[in-house]
């Protein structure tokens, strides 16, 4: 009886989702955290003593901390930072942040990117290419929604991503590069934790197709092989000259 | 035409071949009771590596239809709110549709769902029917065991002897990280083990031991818990041991353990040497002090400059022909040291508490011999003062540093600190001193024993308080701090002052001094600091502070001539009391926007300075000096995030320097008969002007980086020493404000890869100028001090065997004197330095340093040249390279000479300090972690 009461709850969860599936849009608001002990713990220039000092002096130090939005259709979507600029907690400082969009037009099957990385603004623009997923056996709640894992790996700076997707919000989108998958990526996770962009906030509601737009843009335009060599080179080059490569690319993942 | 048909044909075929190799699966997702589960995700996975072919959604019958998929073996894979996923292995029937039919899914235990999935957000595993749960984020008290954890977990019970069952069914093995757990008994693991080190817990059924030894699979199943120990648990620490001995008895022995967790830090550290390494380095302070090294606590809140006073503690100092020898930590590596350090340090830190506390013990034996020759220049000549010295000076400073930190909610925070210094030293000096006319005459000479013991002891405590509220922006703080010190000493000094006569050249009547200086130093102080910031807009924020405080001082000295049976000599002795009490407030805008950071303020200081002079404190002869000074100085700072890592800044401020309490005493002080000194009761504050503004750029992809700045500072009221100088070359120093010094400068470096990852090569130059004024013997003389310097940089490293960095500087510096012009001067300072690092065989090391300085001096006809060479090989040992033998020479050539030469005022000083030279040495290092050979440096990670 017990479960079968569980059941008709989940089951009313589930149409009263449905119902609302007739405008399957809205935003996703993220936060996108950077652990820089974990980062240094992958340098593979630096000695376990070097290592182990950086995880003593900053290992409870919170990450970098950044905020995100994904507004989405079925059709399109935008991935960018939440106001226009980086600011200390108490709003006292600020800095710029670095040009960052991600567009997705998955009628066309285009994607066009807004990115600084190796001290340049560059406009990628492609075609859409879904990653390879393979889905796991875990289940995690994330903002309220039920969420499965799948992972996928990122050949250009050789990482392991894994993605957490609910299933009830049947949208095949996510944020950064990922999608795919038969529901809205809520949880990225790159190299088991050196970056987390974790949905905090989910809004269904109806976009407007001004918030879909890219910004005005200025950089040089490549192509997303270009992109994937410079993306190597700057890591190749970085890692002989035994500096870190995040601090050139952003946002680095 | 034959051929297009052909080809239609072909094309044709094909699709019918295609076709009949793609095919639909179909099915309904139900529940046990068969009721229909809308829209349920269904998913495609190959069986190999569960990757995903395609994916479809259930109707709101529950029905779903894969279409156009290849002809194969698959894994179907069902997901539904609140059931356990579906999964079943699928292989298409002949035909186009392959029918399912009813798929039943299995609702998760309500109980493990609300606990485990929504509260605890920990991930569920799912293996097949049986799911296996990783639980990180079950709130146990703090101290609590395993077993404690275990009980809140869902499905878990804890009888009364400790054993467990799991799911109903007994656990028979604990692992931790997946290893058993002393034996195998589970309660071992259980009720030792603390919950903190927990991770996860994760159950699983596993064949039994006998079947993993045999290989035969018994077909018995047991329940396992396997707990996964947090990733700070895991680490030790680190720490280092090193020992080596030397020719001429050198020894160097360190060595430094950690220990650390999540919320713990704990470091013990120690060396002892005699070749002049007084300090840790860089890193040897991160290990110690550990996360924290970089909490630093403003007591003080403000902006654009502040005051800062140019007394020192009172104590230690003792003043010898104008020259302020500070007893505490003066003489830095300079002559020969013997030094003793240990220290321990404990961290705790939480998200809502922190704790720091550590002590540190520094002994530091030094010997120092020097020679400093002085050029000073009058109106019509110049006089040299020769001398040379031998000190002996002993030092040990127990310092403890105490800091507690409490957030006591989320807008609120405390932090308490508390400081604690013990300082005792000792000094003993030789001294034999010549001044000589321009014509090689000597006119005076003096010949001194001193000695000087001392015992200082300060105690700080500060109290901050800062408050947040929840409009973004608006915060106050406020601190109090009281700070004591207390410093006695007791001082010999001993003198024969020898004058010859200027016209016949023969000796006149000496001057010999005894004396006996005995100090009493008192001094406390009370601060108070209030800061609150206000947002106008949600860029503009007006921010104000305040700052009080009152400090008291007490000195006592008695001086005792013991050529004269030791009787108190009244002209020397002094008794003095006084009070500072200083206000300041100020206020100011900010703005903020995209990267852009502008503030401007102004603020505003009141000190009143109130002292009583005698020379005993029953004398009836009170001398007071009244002083009140306001003062209005504003701020200005720039900072601008530009697009591409280029960032520019600029900064003016005007900072005010109180004088100090020495200088404002209406008292002639006659203990160093050739160097009589006198305070000025009508000193101004000195206010420094001071501006800077920067630009830099750097290219994480080419590696190209530039950075520039030029600075500027204009002193009003600056605080000079005039001097009157007699025939006699006795000189007396009388304190006044001068306006009009100034200095002004320039630096900028270039830096690119000639060839990337190769070859890199930076330039860079500095250009300052200053101008400074001096009354000498009633003439104002203004000494301009051109100084530019130019300097490289090569760094090679064409592979990982050989690696080289390189740089040279020169410096040239022209000092031209108003009062004087055929004393004008040209320094000239040239350093060639270069480091060479080669990989040989067997994991051996070759590290040459070349160090080559030339200095010149035209007047002074200094020509010199110092090549100093150092050589080591070393060999790392061992698979895990955790030790290192190194055989090192140091100053092969035997060259090593401390000099330093400089012109500031109407003088120009060089000094040649004796110091270590050639040893060589074998060590021995063992470090935990593993050594590392040093043959690139890192270039910031």
């Amino acid at each position: 009886m017990k479960k079968k009461l569980l059941g008709l709850f989940f089951g009313f969860m589930a149409l009263s989702l449905a119902s609302q599936a007739q405008d399957l849009e809205g935003t996703v608001t993220y936060e996108r955290n950077t652990s820089y002990t974990k980062m240094v713990a992958k340098l593979p220039f630096l000695s376990q003593e070097e290592k182990d000092r950086a995880k003593m002096m900053w290992g409870n130090e919170e990450g970098d901390k950044q905020k995100m939005k994904l507004t989405f259709t079925p059709d399109q979507s935008l991935y960018t930072y939440i106001g226009e600029q980086g600011e200390t907690d108490d709003g006292r400082w600020s800095w710029r942040q670095s040009d960052y969009v991600i567009q997705r037009n998955f009628e066309k099957g285009t994607v066009t990117e807004l990115q600084e990385m190796a001290g340049k603004t560059y406009i990628i623009q492609d075609s859409l290419k879904t990653p390879k997923w393979k889905v796991l056996n875990q289940l995690k709640d994330i903002a309220g929604h039920i969420c499965m894992k799948a992972e996928t790996e990122d050949p250009t700076n050789n990482q392991k991503i894994v993605a957490w997707f609910a299933d009830d919000i049947p949208v095949s989108t996510g944020p950064e590069r990922m999608y795919g998958l038969p529901g809205v990526i809520l949880e990225l996770d790159y190299n088991d934790g050196v970056t987390v962009v974790t949905a905090t906030k989910i809004e269904m509601k109806k976009v407007d197709a001004k918030e879909l737009a890219l910004p005005k843009m200025k950089g040089k335009k490549i192509n997303m092989a270009e992109h994937d060599r410079i993306i190597k080179a700057h890591i190749k080059d970085s890692m002989e000259a035994r500096r870190n490569p995040y601090w050139g690319i952003s946002l680095w993942n | 035409m034959r051929h297009l048909l052909l080809s239609a044909c072909l094309i044709l075929c094909a699709c019918v071949v295609e076709a009949q190799t793609r095919l639909s699966i179909k099915g309904r997702a139900v529940d046990t009771t068969s009721t229909a589960l809308p829209f349920t995700t269904v998913m495609l996975l190959t069986p190999k590596d569960s990757a995903l072919v395609s994916y479809a959604r259930a109707d709101e019958n529950g029905r779903f239809e894969l279409k156009n998929a290849r002809r194969g073996t698959y894994l179907l894979k069902m997901s539904y709110t609140g059931y356990l996923p579906f999964q079943t292995e699928v292989t298409p029937a002949d035909g186009a549709v392959t029918d399912l039919g009813d798929l039943k899914m299995k609702p998760i235990s309500k109980e493990l769902f609300e606990v485990v999935v929504k509260t605890a957000k920990a991930p569920l595993n799912i293996r097949g029917d049986t799911i296996e749960y990783n639980a990180s984020s079950f709130k146990v008290p703090p101290g609590s065991t395993v077993e404690d954890l275990l009980r809140r977990l869902p499905g878990f019970q804890v009888e009364q002897d400790g054993s467990i069952r799991a799911q109903g069914q007994e656990v028979k093995r604990v692992t931790v990280d997946g290893k058993n757990f002393f034996g195998g008994d589970p309660k071992t693991a259980t009720k030792n083990l603390n919950a903190d080190a927990i991770d996860k817990v994760q159950v699983y059924t596993s064949k039994t031991e006998q079947s993993k030894a045999t290989g035969i699979d018994d077909g018995k199943k047991e329940k396992t818990v396997n707990l996964a120990l947090k990733e700070e648990f895991k680490k030790g620490g680190f720490g280092k041991i090193k020992a080596g001995v030397g020719t001429d008895k050198r020894v160097d022995v360190r060595g430094n353990y950690n220990k650390f967790d999540d919320k713990q830090q704990f470091a013990v550290v120690g060396f002892g040497n005699n070749i002049n390494q007084s300090g840790m380095s860089w890193d040897d302070r991160q290990d110690f002090y550990g996360s924290s090294l970089f909490r630093w606590d403003e007591t003080d809140f403000g902006f654009g400059g502040g005051i800062t006073s140019s007394d020192g503690g009172g104590d230690g100092i003792i003043v010898q022909g104008g020259n302020i020898i500070i007893m505490n930590g003066g003489g830095g590596d300079r002559g020969f040291n013997n030094t003793y350090s240990g220290g321990v340090n404990y961290n705790f830190e939480t998200k809502k508490r922190k704790f720091t506390s550590n002590y540190y013990f520094n002994q530091r034996r030094n010997w120092t011999n020097q020679i400093i020759n002085r050029q000073s220049i009058l109106a019509d000549n110049a006089f040299e003062t020769d001398s040379r010295s031998n000190e002996y000076t002993q030092n040990d400073n127990h310092k403890v540093q105490l800091r507690y930190e409490d957030n006591l909610d989320s807008l609120n925070t405390l932090i308490v600190l508390a400081n604690g210094t013990i300082n005792n030293s000792s000094y003993s000096q030789d001294l034999s001193q010549e001044n000589r006319r321009s014509a090689s005459q000597l006119t005076n000479r003096t010949t001194q024993d001193n000695g000087n013991s001392a015992q200082t002891l300060s105690l700080s405590g500060s109290a901050l308080y800062r408050r947040k509220f929840k409009t973004k922006g608006k915060s106050f703080a406020a601190s109090v701090s009281y700070v004591l010190n207390n410093g006695d000493s007791d001082a010999e000094q001993r003198s024969l002052n020898e004058f010859f006569s200027t016209s016949t050249g023969l000796p006149l009547t000496p001057l010999q001094l005894n004396l006996q200086n005995v100090n009493r130093n008192r001094q406390n102080q009370i601060r108070s600091s209030l800061s609150y910031v206000q947002p106008l807009s949600k860029r503009v924020y007006w921010e104000s502070f305040y700052n009080i405080g009152v400090r008291n001082d007490k000195v006592d000295r008695d001086v005792f001539n013991r050529l004269e049976g030791n009787v108190r000599t009244d002209s020397l002795s002094r008794y003095y009391t006084n009070q500072i009490m200083h206000n300041r407030l100020g206020s100011g805008l900010r703005y903020n926007y995209k990267g852009t950071n502008i503030s401007a303020g102004f603020s505003a200081i009141n000190m009143n300075i109130s002292g009583k002079f005698s020379s005993d404190q029953n004398s009836p002869n009170v001398m007071e000096v009244n002083r009140n000074y306001t003062i209005v100085v504003p701020g200005v700072s720039f900072n601008m995030d530009l697009k591409n890592n280029r960032y520019l800044y600029a900064e003016y401020a005007g900072n005010v320097q109180q004088p100090s309490i020495r200088d404002l005493q209406p008292i002639i002080d006659y203990s160093n008969p050739l160097y009589i000194t006198q305070g000025n009761p009508d000193l101004k504050p000195t206010v420094n002007h001071e501006a800077y503004a920067g630009y830099q750029y750097f290219n994480p992809s080419s590696f190209t980086r530039f950075f520039g700045n030029i600075n500027y500072n204009y002193a009003v009221n600056q605080v000079v020493y005039n001097q009157t100088i007699d025939t006699l070359l006795v000189t007396r120093t009388r304190p006044a404000n001068v306006s009009g010094g100034q200095r002004f400068g320039t630096y900028l470096n270039v830096g690119f890869p000639l060839k990337k990852n190769k070859a890199n090569i930076s330039f860079n130059t500095s250009i300052n100028f200053s101008r400074n004024y001096t009354l000498i013997n009633d003439i104002e003389n203004r000494t301009n001090n051109n100084n530019y310097n130019w300097g490289t940089n090569l760094e090679l490293t064409p592979s990982e065997k050989f690696t080289f960095y390189g740089n040279a500087n020169w410096s040239y510096s022209d000092v031209k004197y108003s009062i004087n012009t055929t004393q004008n001067q040209n320094i000239w300072n040239q350093t060639y330095s270069g480091q060479m690092n080669v990989k040989l065989p067997w994991e051996s090391y070759f590290n040459a340093t070349f160090d080559y300085r030339i200095y010149k001096n035209d007047r002074f006809g200094l020509d010199q040249n110092i090549p100093i060479l150092n050589l080591a090989v070393y060999k790392l040992l061992g698979k895990a390279k955790k030790s290192e033998v190194r055989l090192s020479a140091y100053d092969l050539f035997r060259k090593n000479l401390g000099i330093t030469q400089g012109a500031s005022g109407n003088y120009f000083t060089q000094t040649r300090v004796e110091t270590i030279t050639r040893y060589f040495m074998l060590s021995y290092t063992y470090n935990m972690r593993g050594v590392k050979a040093n043959m690139r440096r890192n270039g910031g990670f």
